[in-house]
């Protein structure tokens, strides 16, 4: 029987591959989950800026195609807002809202975050095509999994911000450069590979600065997997080796972050100057490190891998770092001319999966955000822990792999998805079994969490008790995000927004240990240390509201 | 070899020539090492699944535990109903691990909660506090010891604990509990205090007004000191050196020793080019200079005698001073003891 013509009709949309169906299948399940959970996320300091960025931006390209003549007057003026990171995102974020909010009615911030969903998609179908290449079926679906089913990335596809979007475009950056590798024999497929590195390189440097870091990484990839080629014959010949893909790169990416950035269109070298001056020398935010509140370099060289290793759950955890082993050991075979793997994928595979984390590592760089500074490395490691899942099945038992490795992946996967479920939303909260969960991360002074999203858990207890016309602190909640809250009908309109105890009647106290006097001052004020109100998780505080009398009703 | 030729007595009788290429048979190290080295892939696939799947097992035991090692609402409410029946006057509550500070959301807003590291005598004064009631979480991940220890080493008697759920208050009688004659920022309002000669004007709260930007005031109030919250005058000195911030205090019950603490609010305690100086007199009459070091963060202590005004009432001036003004949120505390 055939199917119905409608049926015919989608069928024709989908990719003819199997793995590209699987691909796009995961990507729509990550999307749909995405928007399904993202709700309950609060709104962080810097996605309310970036809302505000993109409503700017979003207006930057009605009123262009209003008055062509006025557009480099208005670039100056619409992107003028939040211009210390690339455009792009906050542009796709801004596209996403005007169909979803404008057109179907859906609340301003998941018309925003959609954009953000989408990128996660993409990250998903890249990861599962890379998981494919490597190892199969079992690697494609298995890169996702270990990748989404950690709390801190889960949380990260939600909010518009720029994080996950630039780990999305940096796989898929370092993806097509592997692809335009392997296809230097089809002069197409080299071609169109080459002119994908470029492109997405472009489209990472438009969405967030560590893009940059890419050419030097793929560079060094390339000299020291390929440094024969570059150490013999005529100058001609040794350029003529040098992979297409670079000098796409070097055109294509200056090209797209200027097309993508119209903040650039005027004085683009002054404005890009000022960029790179800002990143350089970017402060540092007071953080938690193991009973620490690390303020000035130079910072603890070991924090990003306690940090990984203290809330990645800990059987991914092992799983990606039997990935990494399995690499190292298949690169050193391989070295030796024993063994059949690429030494090219394995050091591409490794350097992305461990630059991001010795980036961070460097005692004079920033340390704060959690994980979601060195969120490019983890993709890598999933690809290196599927692989080395599906190999264990391989090994172990060669008649049945997909029982061993099926098996293995259940009992690695199944208290993943448990904390994911059991955390969200409280992701940038989230510490795994060996740091304790929250509880024993707060016992080790871990930070207990950042950007003030968490106070959407005490928006529906403000709603209802604040006194009409009350004037509220939100401490760690942005102007911007508040204003988004109360712009979606989150939090009640009358409420006034005030910049500290002393002014407010009602206080929402987010658990920082480097604002505690915020805290103690709200006691003095309100002449009580009781809150009224509370968030915790796993009896941890992370909100604590306090009230003046008659001011919680 | 020649047959005819002897063999060395050492081969022993039983040694016939060609038998050293007979191995003897290999012993259970050699084995083991035999099956493990070189590791051979599929011994290393089993060691990582084996691994793989006990990090997962752990994991599902650890999300499956976790709930029921936490505390539940009925068993705050019963924490809350145990203390409002049992607590009196003098008594505080202290919490371990010290995070768990959702008790001060559910416990009676009477009986003051103290979420501090350590209680240990020579760290906490407590002041006022003649009883604790410790609440813990016994089997919250992280937990330690070390608050009971400190609790137990201060206290002359211990009720034996009671378990509520996942909650367990037990009380501790203080061994000699830090009683002052006269506790000074309670004394405020009652105060004189200067700048410089110029009058500081109290206002509706209790706090006083100096002449200058707004910090320049001195109210008694709770802040963060080294992280902890302490109550305490809050007097920042005045920008020059020679108009001291002056806080007297009219008949305040002396005994043999003046004690307390002096500190900088927050980060602060990172900055400063001078110290902050404290400058103690009784009834006008030098009695000590009290230091707060620059870049120093902490709450220190002070100790001094008065054994020669004890049992009489004196009048007690606090000067603070500094050389350099510049965020010197200075905060201190200051007790008459018997």
């Amino acid at each position: 029987m055939k199917p119905p013509p409608a049926i015919r009709r989608l069928e024709a949309l989908l990719p003819a591959s199997p793995r590209h169906r699987l691909a796009l299948g995961l990507s729509l399940a990550v999307l749909v989950l995405a928007a399904a959970t993202a709700p309950a996320v609060g709104v962080s300091r810097d996605e309310g800026v970036y809302f505000v960025a993109a409503e700017s931006y979003g207006r930057f390209w009605a009123e262009a195609v209003r008055s062509p003549s006025r557009t480099l007057a208005l670039a100056d003026q619409r992107f003028a807002v939040n211009h210390e990171h690339p455009a792009l995102a906050k542009q796709l974020y801004a596209a996403t809202h005007a169909v979803l909010n404008g057109g179907l009615g859906l609340s301003h911030a998941q018309g925003y975050r959609f954009g953000a969903f989408l990128l996660a998609a993409l990250l998903t179908f890249v990861l599962s095509l890379f998981g494919h290449d490597l190892a199969g079926r079992p690697g494609a679906l298995l890169a996702p999994a270990l990748f989404w089913l950690v709390p801190r990335h889960f949380y990260h596809a939600h909010p518009a911000a720029l994080d996950m979007p630039v780990t999305a475009l940096w796989l898929a950056t370092v993806f097509a450069y592997r692809k335009s590798l392997l296809g230097r024999g089809d002069g197409r497929a080299y071609l169109r590979w080459s002119l994908a590195t470029g492109a997405l390189f472009g489209a990472a440097v438009a969405v967030k600065h560590n893009g940059w870091f890419l050419p030097p990484l793929l560079l060094a990839h390339w000299l020291a997997t390929h440094s024969a080629a570059v150490r013999r014959g005529a100058l001609a010949e040794r350029l003529r080796a040098v992979p297409l893909a670079f000098p796409c790169m070097a055109l294509l990416g200056p090209l797209v972050l200027l097309l993508a950035w119209p903040w650039l269109w005027h004085h683009p070298l002054e404005r890009l100057r000022e960029y790179f001056a800002f990143h350089l020398g970017h402060e540092n935010y007071p953080w938690m490190y193991l009973g620490t509140l690390l303020r000035r370099p130079p910072f603890p060289v070991l924090y990003p891998y306690v940090v990984t290793a203290l809330t990645v759950p800990a059987a991914s955890l092992a799983a990606m770092a039997g990935g990494i082993a399995h690499s190292l050991r298949r690169l050193w075979l391989a070295v030796r001319g024993t063994g059949d793997a690429s030494i090219s994928d394995e050091v591409l595979l490794l350097v992305n999966a461990l630059f991001p984390m010795a980036l961070i590592a460097w005692p004079t760089v920033p340390h704060f955000g959690g994980v979601k500074h060195w969120l490019p490395a983890m993709p890598f490691l999933a690809l290196l822990g599927a692989r080395a899942l599906a190999t264990a099945g391989r090994r172990l038992w060669p008649a049945r792999p997909a029982l061993v490795t099926g098996a293995l992946a259940a009992l690695a996967l199944v208290p993943a998805a448990w904390s994911v479920a059991h955390v969200h939303p409280f992701g940038t909260a989230a510490y795994n079994e060996i740091a304790g969960g929250a509880p024993g991360a707060a016992s080790l002074g871990m930070q207990r969490q950042f950007w003030g999203d968490d106070m959407v858990a005490v928006l529906g207890a403000i709603n209802v008790h604040a006194a009409p016309g009350a004037h509220v602190w939100y401490q760690e909640a942005s102007v911007a995000a508040t204003w988004a809250y109360q712009r979606d009908g989150r939090l009640r309109g009358d409420l006034v927004r005030v910049e500290g105890p002393e002014e407010a009647d009602i206080s929402v106290w987010q658990y920082h240990q480097e604002f505690r006097d915020k805290e103690f001052s709200t006691w003095t004020q309100f002449r009580t240390a009781r809150p009224v109100a509370g968030t915790y998780l796993d009896e941890v505080p992370l909100v604590q509201v306090y009230a003046r009398p008659g001011a919680w009703r | 070899m020649n047959p005819e030729t002897p063999l060395p007595p050492h081969l022993g009788a039983r040694y016939r020539p060609g038998m050293e290429t007979e191995t003897a048979p290999p012993r259970l190290r050699d084995r083991l090492r035999a099956l493990f080295w070189p590791p051979r892939p599929r011994v290393l696939a089993g060691g990582y699944a084996a691994l793989v799947a006990a990090m997962g097992l752990w994991g599902i035991a650890f999300q499956a535990r976790l709930s029921s090692r936490l505390p539940s609402t009925l068993d705050w409410q019963a924490a809350a109903s145990l203390l409002e029946r049992e607590a009196r006057p003098g008594d505080a509550v202290a919490l371990s691990p010290m995070w768990a500070e959702r008790a001060r959301e559910v416990l009676p807003a009477s009986i003051p909660v103290m979420a501090l590291p350590r209680y240990a005598r020579e760290i906490e004064d407590l002041v006022g506090v003649r009883r604790v009631w410790l609440l813990s979480l016994p089997d919250a991940p992280g937990k330690s010891g070390v608050i009971e220890s400190d609790l137990a080493a201060r206290a002359s008697s211990r009720d034996e604990p009671q378990r509520l759920g996942e909650l367990q208050v037990a009380r501790y009688d203080l061994r000699s509990p830090t009683l002052p004659l006269a506790w000074l920022p309670d004394r405020l309002a009652g105060a004189r205090v200067d700048l410089g000669g110029q009058p500081c004007v109290a206002g509706p709260t209790g706090a006083f007004r100096c002449p200058g930007p707004p910090w320049m005031r001195v109210a008694r109030e709770v802040r963060e000191i080294d992280f902890l919250p302490r109550p305490c005058l809050y007097a920042h000195p005045g920008p020059d050196p020679r108009a001291s911030l002056s806080m007297e205090f009219p008949a305040v019950p002396m005994g043999r020793v003046l004690r307390g603490h002096t500190g900088i609010i927050g980060d602060a305690a990172l900055d400063g080019r001078a110290p902050v100086r404290l400058v103690v007199e009784v009834d006008g009459e030098f009695l000590a200079n009290v230091d707060e070091p620059p870049r120093k963060p902490g709450w220190h202590l002070f100790h001094l005698d008065t054994s020669r005004y004890a049992g009489r009432t004196r009048n007690l001036t606090f000067r603070v001073s500094t050389a350099d003004a510049a965020r010197r949120w200075f905060c201190f505390e200051a007790m008459t003891l018997p």
